[in-house]
Parts: structure tokens; C-alpha cells; sequence
């Protein structure tokens, strides 16, 4: 119905508008949603809205039932058609404390033109229109605009700009020259700034569709994701490290940050990409980024201490818990919905349509989750199963020919394969000994001893490798990549010598030989081994020796039999235990030696029944065989993701649920020592949509977050559509047609363009969910062309463009001021993805340590675009901090612009910007002969045109008198540089 | 290509630091003294930028203008430094039993334990001191007690931001930030919130603590660290072998007149303008720093007030008196001379991050070891700054707060350390429009609990009253972030008025 009304009422603002473009006097001039509702919002719902806990005089003025209702006084607050009768009117307008509304101590007045506001709309009726962001969303109608106007336009966009501009009486601004052009387009759709060959074969493509075409390339152009996820990042306040006390890195986050560039690159559907992030784990397991993709639900904050130190059952363990299910509640209700459901944490919301017990439903779809390491399903599994795949084949093939041979060689040959079997049979029994306990990651530490007794001298230790065909390993299984062994009197270790150190790289692998670490003078009654890396086992790692020797000068293993202690072991005897690693029962001669004899048996023999073919073609077999071995070998173990988790390592106190959701109380007052009503999962009930969640008796943890995920890609639902087309078009403009991207409820702003809105939030909704196609709808659009010059005339009218009479000056966010010195340096490195390089130096310590005042500039891993930088929360980068990157702690819809002294001395003196403006000089150095040039060539790269005249002479001065990095020193500090027209 | 080695047989540091206004402000210097821009340091300029200037004024009549807020990272222990409680004496050794299941951070309750040191009685007002505060007592009469503070967290991270920020979760700003934001500067060389970090590190949550949290980025606490060889990041230019100080002054000017054709291309947009003159002020804040920073025209008896030339002793304890004395006392000094030039809020570290070995107030395993050392340094730095700024005239209008993230427990962690306490611990504040000698709020006879479990007092409490003595209604400083209307003081806070004059 309400969006009918809103069609009718549309239909007839058109109507009105066509051929009437000058008439800039509004026609509704009291429209709920607009004038009215803000009002009311920020003057009256806090004591007379929604929540039912801070109501005063039982009057609640959100809905037209209430407000018109009968009061104890016998008045009612609002009278429809009759103002003057409306008790609301008297209120506002009493001169005298205690009658007059809102109260003094608020420090709130009405203005006269509010109280007016008031007025008309009661007098036409006090009609509640529903709040525009929960109405339904339907496609407007193109409205109508006279010829000369629709020449003008160059996609849907425009019609609506138009139409706005002329209800006002104002008019676009000519179209911007194309260096400005280029230049816009390629930091608004890359971050990054064009050549100038590039900027000189766009001003002299005659091509009609010259622009349009540079569109698509700059959309196809993977810097075009890195540019993109920034801003997703900044939504869902992703960071590398885990912020508050002993702020520890997040190694394995940038996964999910690699996953947000490649689906912008990529142009996921919209839909897909919310499912991804709420539930890819439990929808798309086998995918790569089912997993990586919940990075989102664990991209914030999360406090170590509380979850990891403090004991189970304390009120602080219930308050951290709590405080952290409530960010993965705002971040995805923010994010998806533009709703700020966290304001429901401890009271109904005062605004908007979300109650208490709404909220901490909320909080029950994410009751099993934690935020921890998680492996997932890489690129490296599937080249994996490939090579497990072929080797199955190549193994087939083999033992055909195998079986030609045996079929052809009779007993001589049966008898030897059965004599390498058994064999190949002892040597798995007693190949095995100490196995450490599995662990996630291959740089914990696991060590494992012996106690010889007494105090003793000792000539040599020998390490023996295991043997397991555990996922096709086979020998040296479990042998450490990197080890130490270290002789002690004391059983800690405490006061030790290190006797072999492998610490620092990889060892090549000993295959079933052992390892020798000869001793000369060395006394001591313990010894020890130390994996520093461990050997990978298939998503996991150990570290696993068959036999500890410790042979005395007279070739006695005095370790036979002695006591064994170790950090810890799997203890599954009889294959593995730690009593096994000294029971010496590795035979002097190598069994893989006897084996190894045998086979070169079998080769003789196997020679004489092939034919010349089949020998080669066995031989080739062979050969791939050893290769895909060695592939294998060379592919790293699986990979990790910070990521929404149920299932991981406990450490200290911090345990996963196993998919367990904990049980979620109302909490009044948001107050963990008094819970309330246990609730289940749902969701606040907006539009037509069920708060309800159809879900089984006994559904799975991930089925809450599937529902989730689905009630928010529901076509029906009115925010998530009007949401994503806004933030995209604030990127594009520097503000959004709401400007308030992550609220969207009653306290937040009401879009300039509403029609506009809907326009673009249907058509993508219905279209492909393409953000590249919106991209191209905005981007292409005349509105988007402007000119961002100023013009008196229009500006007063509309000073703060809001109806975009022309497109708005952007000055560059951290990162494309960033990138662009990089850039002009030369030094710039465009490898993508992977872990996030360090601007500071690191200590890790129980509470890390961050140095940026260590950094140096000259670091190459640095020199990659920003988004790789590592993202500390406790200590931010403070050159990119000053130029107001996303504060990661927090979510970000938009960032500030601000514009300190601070900022100019960071570009000034930071070592970043000296040393980058001395390459950039060095580089323009290289390009031309004369000063003049070189300089000519430094604007060309930095601005996008040639100096004038007057500005070449006095860079040329500059750089004559102090250098030519001064100049270009001075060139990166230029307003010109960090500002876009 | 020009290039020649600026530094010539003198310490870089030297060289910026007292040339320093040699670089990139020289150029200027002379063009603001003719403008009469460039503000003595005694007559700063009344920069009056902030929000309420512009909103038409302050909501209040101000008792003060500037703050300055003394940080005791790690939890500093209110029973054993002004929380005089002689039930402790009495029971030391004896189980303690507050009748109640008491749960700690990460220890079960030990005996109840006395302070290790003894306690006398100051002032008119006969405040009770532990002997390691002693020289606070000469202060006693300029301070106000609150014993009854309670934290919403016992662990440190959270538990810093509230006092820091009012919430227990990162991203909010800090009062600092706020009072920026609220009244703007009150000079034009320096910045409006500078923080004096520990010379060992940052405190749980680093800057966080003094960040402008969804405030303009100009409002969060700028750094300074009189004890390091950079005392503030990038105020010159980083070490390299091209910029001398005339190639500073020539590009600053240069710079000015290029930024200044670009503007001319483009009227309408105040933001160029804005930029051209944080250049401006960039220079300026060049001149005045390091003089902010150079105590030689400090007199030797305030420099000995202060303790600055402590002499660091010869032990293998973690922290030792002498250099606890010299760090806090340098921190505090340069606080008055920052505060003098007309910098609104200062914010001054004690105490590092939790890492071992012990270098903040987190005494879990001997309160004598660790607190003893940063308690004196502490006591010394404060009490100096207090008659220091009173002496000036400046304590009238200057609100000194001493505060930390929780207390410790009666009862003993170990056999000499205490485990977290945030169900009570103690802030005390001076100056500006505050009743010397006065006190609030009073702890159970263990300083386990406020004795009158209803009359809890709250950083939103104390937030409150500082606002209020700037002249601002706490209510009414908001901030409308993603849908809310923000306040330091959250949906809280009173002001004490039973500790105001």
C-alpha cells in the first residue's frame, strides 16, 4: 500500500515538474519521512519512542495510533487536522520550564520553522508514512524531462539528477576536460594515478566511445579490486592484529582480505558475496572461499585477554563474550542492512524497530562461533589431489606392466616381491617410535629427551627417521624440518649446549637415513631434541623420530631403555610411544638399504620379461612417478584463515564450542549479571519479511547464519539493496544519496535522491548483482562528468552540492596518496596478495611490540599498495593514521577529510616521503637532460599536465639552487597532488 | 644533481633540536612576527576553534581551562598508597573473608595483607598517606579524594579504555579528545592534546588510549617523548643527505606560492585555503616545540623540585627510585611548560605495557618491589607539578587528575603481589575549581568494596565533573556516529558536586 502511495505521489511530482522546472517552491512540504519524522526523531522518541523502558507520561509519538491516542489529561498529543487543538503544538510552543517541551535539561528547543513543520502536517492529516528505508522497494518511472535537458543525459542516473537539479532551479555544470577525466577515473576505479602516455592517448582519442571504453579497462584491471576492498575493509573494520592488550598479530587475516580484492575482480554477485560471508563455510565448504569468506564475522577487534586468561564461569569471561558476539552482530547488521542494531544491547532501540529480545536473537546466530585460526581448502589442496590423482594412474600403470612381468617371469619373481613385502611390512613395525601430539600450525615447538641416568661423556647421537604410509608419506615421517639437539645435567634445560642447530633453514630431507651429530668432549646426562618446525602431515603438523642413540666412547647407545619425557606424544602403542624411541629395534643395517637391494633385484629380473618398448615406457612411468613425488613434496601444507570457527586448538582458557551454540540470555540493561529469557535465533521483523527463523528442533549451528545470510539477500528485504547501491555511489561522489551508509533507521539521514535510490537498488537487485554494472551506470553518467568547479550563483542555492550541480574535489585517502609516491618513486610493486607487509619494526613478547619510527623506506616488501600493509589496531601507522585511514577498531562507512598541521609535517618529513621524493628525483633525473625537463617530467608524472610558466621557473629555481629532490619533495607536497577535481 | 652533507661534526639531534627552528620556520618567522601571528609563549593566542565556540559558547561558566591527566598504567593499589585502612594492619597474615565468593583475575584469595610501608597524616585536612606518597603530603590541601571508583572490566585492555575513553571497547575517543574537540585550542604553535607516553613503551591498547576514535583526526592526542632522540615524529625531516635549512625555507615558500596559484584557479573551495595554512601552523609548531621541550631556562631549584636530575641506582630490581624519579619528573615538567604555552590537555604516562619485566603498576607478585620505586618517582612528579602550577597561578584554572584502570585486593596474590581489584580504587584530582582536602566516597574497611554499595562512583562520574568545570554540559557534547548520538559519558554520569569549590 505505502509503496503504491509513494508511486502516486511520485507520479504526481512529475506531473507537476514537466514544463514547470523553474518553480523551485516545494509541494509537499510536509512529508513524514523528511521534515516531520527527523523532528520528532531527535526531539521526542528518546522519552516518547519505541523503548518502552525510558517512556515518560505514557506517550509514545512513533506511530499514529499512540500519538492520536487519548491521554490521562483527556488531550491528545496530535489531533489530525486540528493543530491548534493537538496538545504536541501547545507543548512546543509553552514559553514556561516544566510544560514546555522538550524539556530544559535536554537542552533541545524547536525552532519556529519546525513547530511550523508540525503544524501543516497535522492540519493535512498527521499521516505516519512508513519510514522510507522500511518501505518496499519498487523501480520508479523515469521522470520526465523537457528535450534540451534530456540531451544532456547519458544513463538513468541522469534523469533523476536532472529532474532534482530543476525542481530547484538549478542546472549541471559543463562536462570536465579529459585530463581531469582520466585522472578521476583512474583514482576512483584503481586508487592509482595514470601515466602520461596514457593521459595523452585518451586527450587525443577521437573515439566516441573513448571514455567508455577506458571504463572497462580500468574495471578490468586487477588494481581495480585493490582499490575497491578497501573500501569493504574499512565497512567491516578488518585489521592484522587483535587490538587491546597485548595486541598479538593475526597472522592468517589477509586471506580473507585477498578474498574481498578477488571477488570486487571478479564481480560476484551480490548476493553470493553476503552468503559468503556469513555462512561460505557451511554452503560452500570444498569451495576456497567458502571458508575465507567468514573472515568477515572475525575481521574485528577481539580481546586476547579476556578470552585466553580469564577462567571460565566469571562475569568477565560473560562480559567479553558477550562484547564480542555484539560486534559480529553490528558488523553484519551494519554492513548488510545499514541498521544499527547494537543501540538494542541494553534497551529497546529508541528509534527504529528493534527490540531488546531482537537483538539478542541477533547475538544467537552467532552463539557457537569464535574467532580463531582455521585451515581451508587452497589452491595448493586441489594441485594436490591432482598430483594423488595421477600418481593413482601412473601406480596403475605400473603395476600392470608389473603384473606382465610377474605373469611372464613366473616364481622367481613372485617369490622376490613377496621377499620385499614382508620386508617393507617389518620396516613399518619398526620404523615407528616418539609422535608428538598434532598440532595447527607448524611453528609451535615440541621437544622430546632422554635421561641417561648419570652424567656421562658422549660421542655421538644418532637421529632415526620414522616410517609411515600415512597420506603416502612414507619415510622420514614426521622428521623435523627444523631442529636443534641440545645436551644438559638439567632436566629444564635451563643451563644447556647446543650441539646441533638446524634452526635457521630447512633440512633436506634424510629420507630413512639417521642423522649423526658427533660429539668431542661433551658431558651430560640429558639430551634433547627441539623441532622449531614441524613436518607436515596433511592439514596438520607433528614431529615424529623412530630412534634416540647415544652412543659412549666405547659404541655403546647408552639411551637404549632410558627414560623418555617429551612436551608432549600421541602415546598409541604399540606403534607410537615415547618408550618406542629408545627400545632399539632399527636395525644397524638400514632397512631402507636391504629394500633397496632387493629392488635392484627386481630391476634385473624385470629387464629380461619387457620388451624395449615397455621398458622405456616403464622407465617413463618411473621417472613421473619420482616427479609427482617431488612435486608433492614441494607443496606447502594447507592454509590458515582468521575466520568464523567452531573448531580449533583450545589455548589457555580459550575453547571452542564445537558448533555448541552457548546459551544467549536477554540481558537487561545489557547487564551480564542479571540474565534474562534464554532466546533463540531471529532477526527484527522490517517489512513483509518474518522475524522468524523456519528452522529444525535440532539445526545446526551454521544453519542460523544461512538464514541470516538469506533473510538479508530476501528480495523482499527493503534495506539490503538500497544499502550496497548507496555506499557504491558515496565511493563515487564523496557522499551518499543517504549520508548516513550504515544507518539507515529514524535517527539516520533521508537520501536526497529517493527515487534515485530506489532506481539503482531495484535494477540491481533484479539485474545481476553486479557491482561493475553499477560502476558503469554512475561512472558513465553525465552527473558523474561534471565539472567540480565552483559557481556562486548555483552554490547559493545549494552550498553543499547535495543535489549535484557539479561532481565533487576529492582529496586522496591514505592509501592513494600512498601508492601514488610510490608510484611516482618508481618504486612501486604491483604483486598481489598475500600476507601483509611490515611498516614498523616487530617484537613479539608477551605484549608485542610495534616500531615505526624503525621503519626503512628502502624495505622492498614495502613497497607494495597499501591494502598489503599490516594493519595494527593498538599502535596504527601514524602517517597513515594522520591522513585519516580507517581506524580499525571501529566501523567505518565513511572516512573523515581532515586537513592538520600534523599531516603537512608527516608529508613534509616523514623518512617515507624524504626518501621516495629523492627516487623520484633520481628517476625524472634519468629522463631528461636540463633541469627544465626533468622537471616537466616530474609534473607530467605527478599532476598529469606540464607546468605553466610561471610555475616551471620557480620549480626550476627550487631545484637549481637546493637539488632536484627538493623540488620533487616539493612537487608530492602540492595541493594539486592530493586533490582530485 | 645538487647535494651536499648537511650535518657537519654535530649531533643530528642537537642540530634539529636547537637549530631546529632554523628549518622550514625560519622562512616564516620573520613573515608571522609582522603579523603578529606568532604568539609569545606566555601570551598564547585564544584560539578559540572548538565546537562550542562555534555553537554559540560554553554551556557553563568555566572554573578551568586546561587539564592535565596522570595515568597510573597496570593498576595502581589504592590500600597501599591512600586508602588508609587499619583492619589491613591489624590483619596482615590473617585469612581474609569479606563474607562474600570472591572472584579475581587469574589467583585465588591469599591472606589479608597490610601495605608494606607505613602511613602519617598531612595537612588541615589530616589526609592519611602511605609513606611511599610522602611527598604529596605537602599537596594534600589542593586535593580531592574519591575512594569509591568502580571499573565495568577487570582486565586491562577494556578496563584502560573506560578510564581513557569512558566505553571498554576500542574506537571511542578519549576525554582529551573530546575536550579538543569541545573547546578547541587555546595556542596556535602547538597542539591542543599532546600525551606523554612512559619513556618504556605505550600502556595496554598504545595509542588507542589518546586516539580520536571517530572524532576529526585533529583532535587525538599527539604524541611527545622528551626522553628519545625524536621527541615528536616527523616535526623534521628524517635523516637524509638533501635538506638544509635553506633548501627548507626556499621550499616552504615556493610551496605556499604553488598552492596558492592552484587556489586561485579554483575559488569556492576552503579546503585548499585549509591546507595552505596547516602549512602554516606546521611551521609554526617547528618554532615552538623544541623550546616547549629545552629545560635550560628552567632554574635549578625547579628542576630539582621536579627530580629530573635523579640518578638512576645500582640494582637488579625491575624499576628503581631514582629513575622512576627522573622519568616522571621530566614527563611532568615538560606537562607544565606545555600547559603554560596554552596546550589544552596533557596527558602524562606512569607505567608501560604488561610485559615482563615489570615496567607498570601491575603488581602481582611483590607490590613492594614494584610499587615502591614508581609510587615515590610518581609522588615526587605530582606533588612538584601541583605547587609548581600553583606558585604560577596556573592551579586555578589547571585541573590535575590522578588516575589508573582499577585497585588491587586487600588480600595478598602470592605472597606479596595483589591480584586485580575493580570493584574499588581511588582517584584523586586538584586545581581548577576543585575543594582542596575534600573527599568522596569511602571504601569497606579492606578497600575491597565502596562502603555503601549504592554510592558507586564511575570514570563517567569523574568525566562529568572535569566537563563541567570547562564550562560543558556533559550531555550536550555529542557526536553523532553511525546512527548514535556519542558522549563521553555514554547514557551516564554525575557531576560530583561534593567535590567542587
Amino acid at each position: 500500500m505505502a509503496g503504491l502511495m509513494s508511486i502516486c505521489r511520485l507520479l504526481l511530482v512529475v506531473g507537476l515538474y514537466v514544463g514547470a522546472v523553474a518553480n523551485v517552491v516545494a509541494v509537499d512540504s510536509a512529508d513524514f519521512a523528511r521534515d516531520v519524522q527527523p523532528i520528532l526523531a531527535n526531539n521526542c522518541f528518546a522519552c516518547h519512542g519505541p523503548d518502552e523502558a525510558q517512556r515518560k507520561g505514557g506517550l509514545q509519538l512513533h506511530a499514529f495510533d499512540y500519538a492520536t491516542a487519548r491521554l490521562p489529561s483527556g488531550n491528545s498529543a496530535i489531533m489530525p487536522g486540528r493543530s491548534n487543538q493537538s496538545e504536541l503544538i501547545r507543548r512546543v510552543t509553552a514559553n514556561e520550564d516544566g510544560v514546555r517541551m522538550p524539556p530544559p535539561e535536554t537542552g533541545k528547543r524547536l525552532t519556529p520553522e519546525q513547530i511550523e513543520t508540525l503544524r501543516r502536517w497535522i492540519d493535512s492529516g498527521a499521516e505516519y508514512a512508513e519510514h522510507w528505508a522500511f518501505r518496499p522497494i519498487t523501480r520508479p518511472e523515469l521522470p520526465q524531462l523537457d528535450d534540451a535537458d534530456a540531451d544532456w543525459v547519458r544513463t538513468p542516473v541522469d534523469v533523476f539528477v536532472m529532474a532534482e537539479l530543476r525542481k530547484r532551479g538549478l542546472s549541471p555544470s559543463p562536462e570536465a576536460d579529459r585530463r581531469t577525466l582520466i585522472r578521476r577515473l583512474y583514482y576512483d576505479l584503481t586508487g592509482l594515478p595514470p601515466s602520461a602516455e596514457e593521459i595523452e592517448a585518451f586527450e587525443k582519442d577521437t573515439d566516441p566511445q573513448a571514455y567508455e571504453k577506458l571504463v572497462e579497462r580500468l574495471l578490468a584491471s586487477p588494481h581495480y579490486g585493490e582499490r575497491w576492498a578497501r573500501h569493504w575493509l574499512d565497512v567491516v573494520h578488518y585489521g592484522d592484529t587483535h587490538g587491546f592488550d597485548k595486541d598479538k598479530l593475526r597472522r592468517n587475516a589477509w586471506p580473507y582480505r585477498d578474498y574481498v580484492i578477488r571477488s570486487f575482480n571478479d564481480d560476484k554477485p551480490y548476493e553470493r558475496f553476503v552468503l559468503e560471508q556469513l555462512a561460505g563455510d557451511v554452503l560452500y565448504p570444498d569451495d576456497p572461499d567458502g571458508i575465507v569468506a567468514t573472515g568477515f564475522i572475525a575481521a574485528g577487534p577481539w580481546d586476547y585477554v579476556g578470552h585466553v586468561e580469564l577462567r571460565e564461569g566469571t562475569i568477565d569471561k560473560a562480559i567479553t563474550r558477550n562484547l564480542d558476539r555484539d560486534d559480529m552482530v553490528a558488523t553484519a547488521m551494519n554492513t548488510f542492512v545499514s541498521l544499527t542494531a547494537q543501540c538494542a544491547r541494553c534497551h529497546d532501540h529508541k528509534f527504529d524497530p528493534i527490540t531488546l529480545k531482537d537483538y539478542y536473537q541477533l547475538q544467537a546466530i552467532f552463539a557457537a562461533v569464535d574467532r580463531a585460526d582455521r585451515p581451508y581448502p587452497s589452491e595448493n589442496t586441489r594441485r594436490r589431489q591432482t598430483l594423488v590423482n595421477e600418481r593413482k594412474t601412473v601406480q596403475k600403470q605400473i603395476d600392470s606392466l608389473d603384473g606382465l612381468v610377474a605373469q611372464r617371469g613366473g616364481e622367481v619373481v613372485a617369490a622376490l616381491n613377496v621377499e620385499v613385502q614382508e620386508l617393507r611390512n617389518a620396516a613399518q613395525k619398526d620404523t615407528k617410535g616418539y609422535h608428538s601430539d598434532i598440532a595447527r600450525n607448524e611453528h609451535q615447538v615440541k621437544w622430546v629427551q632422554v635421561d641417561l641416568g648419570e652424567t656421562v661423556p658422549l660421542t655421538r647421537i644418532e637421529l632415526w627417521p620414522a616410517y609411515d604410509p600415512f597420506n603416502n608419506i612414507g619415510e622420514d615421517f614426521g622428521f623435523p624440518p627444523r631442529y636443534r639437539v641440545e645436551v644438559s645435567d638439567d632436566p629444564m634445560f635451563t643451563n644447556a649446549v647446543i650441539v646441533a642447530d638446524h634452526t635457521a633453514n630447512d633440512v633436506s630431507r634424510p629420507r630413512m637415513h639417521s642423522q649423526v651429530v658427533h660429539l668431542d668432549d661433551v658431558r651430560a646426562r640429558f639430551v634433547r631434541v627441539t623441532a622449531t618446525k614441524l613436518a607436515p602431515r596433511r592439514n596438520d603438523y607433528i614431529f615424529a623420530l623412530a630412534e634416540l642413540r647415544v652412543i659412549d666412547s666405547t659404541g655403546r647407545n647408552i639411551a637404549r631403555d632410558a627414560t623418555v619425557t617429551s612436551l608432549d606424544s600421541i602415546e598409541a602403542p604399540t606403534a607410537w610411544s615415547k618408550a618406542n624411541l629408545v627400545d632399539g629395534k632399527m636395525d644397524e643395517r638400514s632397512v631402507s638399504a636391504a629394500i633397496s637391494a632387493l629392488d635392484a633385484r627386481r630391476r634385473t629380473l624385470r629387464d629380461q620379461f619387457l620388451n624395449d618398448r615397455e621398458r622405456e615406457t616403464y622407465a617413463a612411468l618411473t621417472r613421473r612417478m619420482e616427479s609427482i613425488g617431488r612435486e608433492l613434496d614441494s607443496i606447502p601444507a594447507d592454509s590458515l584463515v582468521y575466520a568464523a570457527a567452531t573448531d580449533f586448538k583450545q589455548l589457555g582458557q580459550f575453547r571452542p564450542t564445537r558448533g555448541r551454540p552457548r546459551p544467549i540470555h536477554i540481558l537487561y540493561r545489557g547487564n551480564e549479571k542479571s540474565p534474562g529469557e534464554q532466546v533463540g535465533p531471529g532477526v527484527p521483523r522490517i517489512g513483509d519479511l518474518s522475524a522468524e527463523f523456519d528452522l529444525p528442533e535440532n539445526h545446526t549451528e551454521g544453519e542460523r547464519r544461512v538464514a541470516l545470510a538469506r533473510w538479508i539477500i530476501d528480495r523482499r528485504n527493503p534495506l539490503t539493496w538500497r544499502s550496497i547501491v548507496n555506499r557504491v555511489w558515496q565511493y563515487h561522489f564523496g557522499q551518499g544519496i543517504v549520508e548516513t551508509p550504515n544507518d539507515f533507521g529514524r535517527m539516520g539521514a533521508v537520501p536526497t535522491h529517493p527515487e534515485l535510490l530506489d532506481y539503482l537498488a531495484a535494477t540491481f537487485r533484479d539485474g545481476g548483482q553486479s557491482i561493475k554494472d553499477l560502476h558503469r551506470m554512475i561512472v558513465c553518467s553525465a552527473t558523474y562528468r561534471q565539472s567540480s568547479a565552483h559557481d556562486p550563483e548555483k552554490a547559493r542555492i545549494d552550498a553543499g552540492n547535495q543535489f549535484l550541480w557539479r561532481q565533487n574535489r576529492q582529496r586522496l585517502d591514505a592509501e592513494a596518496i600512498r601508492d601514488s609516491v610510490l608510484v611516482m618513486a618508481g618504486k612501486l610493486d604491483t604483486t598481489m596478495y598475500g600476507p601483509g607487509y611490515f611498516t614498523f619494526a616487530f617484537k613479539d613478547d608477551h605484549s608485542p611490540g610495534y616500531f615505526y619510527d624503525r621503519y626503512n623506506p628502502d624495505d622492498p616488501t614495502s613497497h607494495r599498495r597499501s591494502i598489503y600493509r599490516l594493519i595494527v589496531r593498538s599502535v596504527p601507522d601514524p602517517f597513515m593514521e594522520v591522513l585519516d585511514c580507517a581506524d580499525p577498531s571501529q566501523a567505518v562507512a565513511k572516512r573523515l577529510e581532515t586537513l592538520t598541521p600534523l599531516q603537512a609535517l608527516s608529508l613534509l618529513n616523514n623518512g617515507f616521503m624524504v626518501r621516495m621524493s629523492e627516487h623520484f628525483a633520481d628517476r625524472v633525473a634519468a629522463m631528461a637532460d636540463d633541469v627544465p625537463d626533468q622537471l616537466r617530467a616530474a609534473m607530467r608524472l605527478a599532476l598529469g599536465r606540464d607546468p605553466t610558466s610561471q610555475e616551471l621557473s620557480l620549480l626550476t629555481s627550487v631545484a637549481q639552487e637546493h637539488g632536484l629532490s627538493n623540488a620533487c619533495r616539493l612537487i608530492l607536497n602540492l595541493n594539486e597532488f592530493v586533490f582530485v577535481d | 644533481m645538487m647535494r651536499q652533507r648537511v650535518i657537519r661534526g654535530m649531533d643530528r639531534r642537537q642540530f634539529l633540536w636547537q637549530l631546529g627552528g632554523g628549518l622550514g620556520g625560519v622562512a616564516l618567522a620573520s613573515l608571522l612576527k609582522e603579523d603578529g601571528l606568532l604568539a609569545a609563549p606566555h601570551q598564547a593566542a585564544v584560539g578559540q576553534r572548538g565546537l562550542l565556540h562555534r555553537q554559540g559558547g560554553l554551556h557553563l561558566l568555566p572554573r578551568a581551562k586546561r587539564v592535565v591527566q596522570l595515568y597510573m598504567s597496570g593498576a595502581a593499589s589504592q590500600c597501599d598508597l591512600f586508602d588508609y585502612k587499619p583492619r589491613l594492619i591489624r590483619d596482615h597474615g590473617k585469612p581474609w573473608d569479606p563474607g562474600e565468593k570472591v572472584e579475581l583475575f587469574q589467583s585465588n584469595p591469599g591472606m589479608t595483607m597490610a601495605a608494606p610501608w607505613g602511613w602519617k597524616q598531612y595537612g588541615h585536612c589530616g589526609k592519611w598517606l602511605a609513606d611511599v606518597v610522602a611527598p604529596l603530603g605537602d599537596c594534600v590541601d589542593d586535593m580531592a579524594f574519591v575512594h569509591s571508583m568502580v571499573s565495568k572490566s577487570n582486565v586491562h585492555g577494556p578496563a584502560t579504555f573506560m578510564q581513557a575513553t569512558g566505553f571498554i571497547l576500542p574506537g571511542f575517543p578519549s576525554m582529551g579528545a573530546w575536550i579538543a574537540y569541545g573547546l578547541g585550542s587555546l595556542n596556535d604553535n602547538l597542539p591542543t592534546f599532546v600525551v606523554l607516553p612512559d619513556p618504556r613503551g605505550f600502556a595496554p591498547n598504545g595509542p588507542k588510549n589518546w586516539g580520536a576514535g571517530f572524532l576529526p583526526a585533529e583532535n587525538q592526542g599527539t604524541i611527545i617523548r622528551p626522553h628519545a632522540d625524536t621527541p615528536i615524529a616527523d616535526l623534521f625531516p628524517a635523516e637524509n643527505n638533501y635538506i638544509t635549512p635553506e633548501s627548507e625555507s626556499r621550499v616552504h615558500a615556493a610551496l605556499a606560492e604553488l598552492n596558492q596559484m592552484h587556489l586561485d584557479q579554483r575559488p569556492g573551495d576552503s579546503r585548499l585555503d585549509a591546507r595552505i595554512q596547516s602549512y602554516e601552523l606546521a611551521a609554526r609548531m617547528q618554532l615552538s616545540a623544541p623550546e616547549v621541550l629545552d629545560l635550560s631556562d628552567e632554574p635549578e631549584y625547579i628542576l630539582d623540585m621536579y627530580g629530573v636530575n635523579a640518578k638512576p641506582e645500582d640494582t637488579n630490581a625491575p624499576m628503581n627510585r631514582g629513575q622512576e624519579t627522573a622519568y616522571f619528573g621530566r614527563n611532568c615538567l615538560i606537562a607544565r611548560r606545555l600547559l603554560e604555552r596554552g596546550v589544552r590537555f596533557v596527558q602524562v604516562w606512569s607505567g608501560a605495557d604488561n610485559g615482563f619485566p615489570r615496567r607498570n603498576w601491575d603488581s602481582h607478585e611483590d607490590i613492594e618491589r614494584d610499587h615502591g620505586p614508581l609510587a615515590w618517582g610518581m609522588s615526587i612528579g605530582a606533588s612538584a607539578l601541583i605547587k609548581d602550577l600553583k606558585q604560577r597561578g596556573m592551579l586555578d584554572d589547571t585541573i590535575v587528575l590522578w588516575t589508573t584502570e582499577f585497585g588491587r585486593m586487600p588480600c595478598s596474590q602470592g605472597s606479596r603481589g595483589r591480584d586485580h581489584n575493580p570493584f574499588v580504587f581511588t582517584n584523586w584530582l586538584a586545581g581548577g575549581g576543585i575543594r582542596g582536602g575534600a573527599r568522596y566516597g569511602e571504601s569497606d574497611e579492606w578497600s575491597y568494596k565502596p562502603a555503601d554499595p549504592a554510592m558507586t562512583t564511575y570514570c563517567y562520574d569523574i568525566h562529568a565533573t572535569i566537563l563541567h568545570l570547562l564550562g560543558i554540559d556533559h550531555e550536550r557534547l555529542t557526536f553523532r556516529h553511525n546512527g548514535i548520538d556519542r558522549r563521553l559519558t555514554d547514557v551516564h554520569g554525575h557531576v560530583i558536586r561534593e567535590i567542587l569549590a
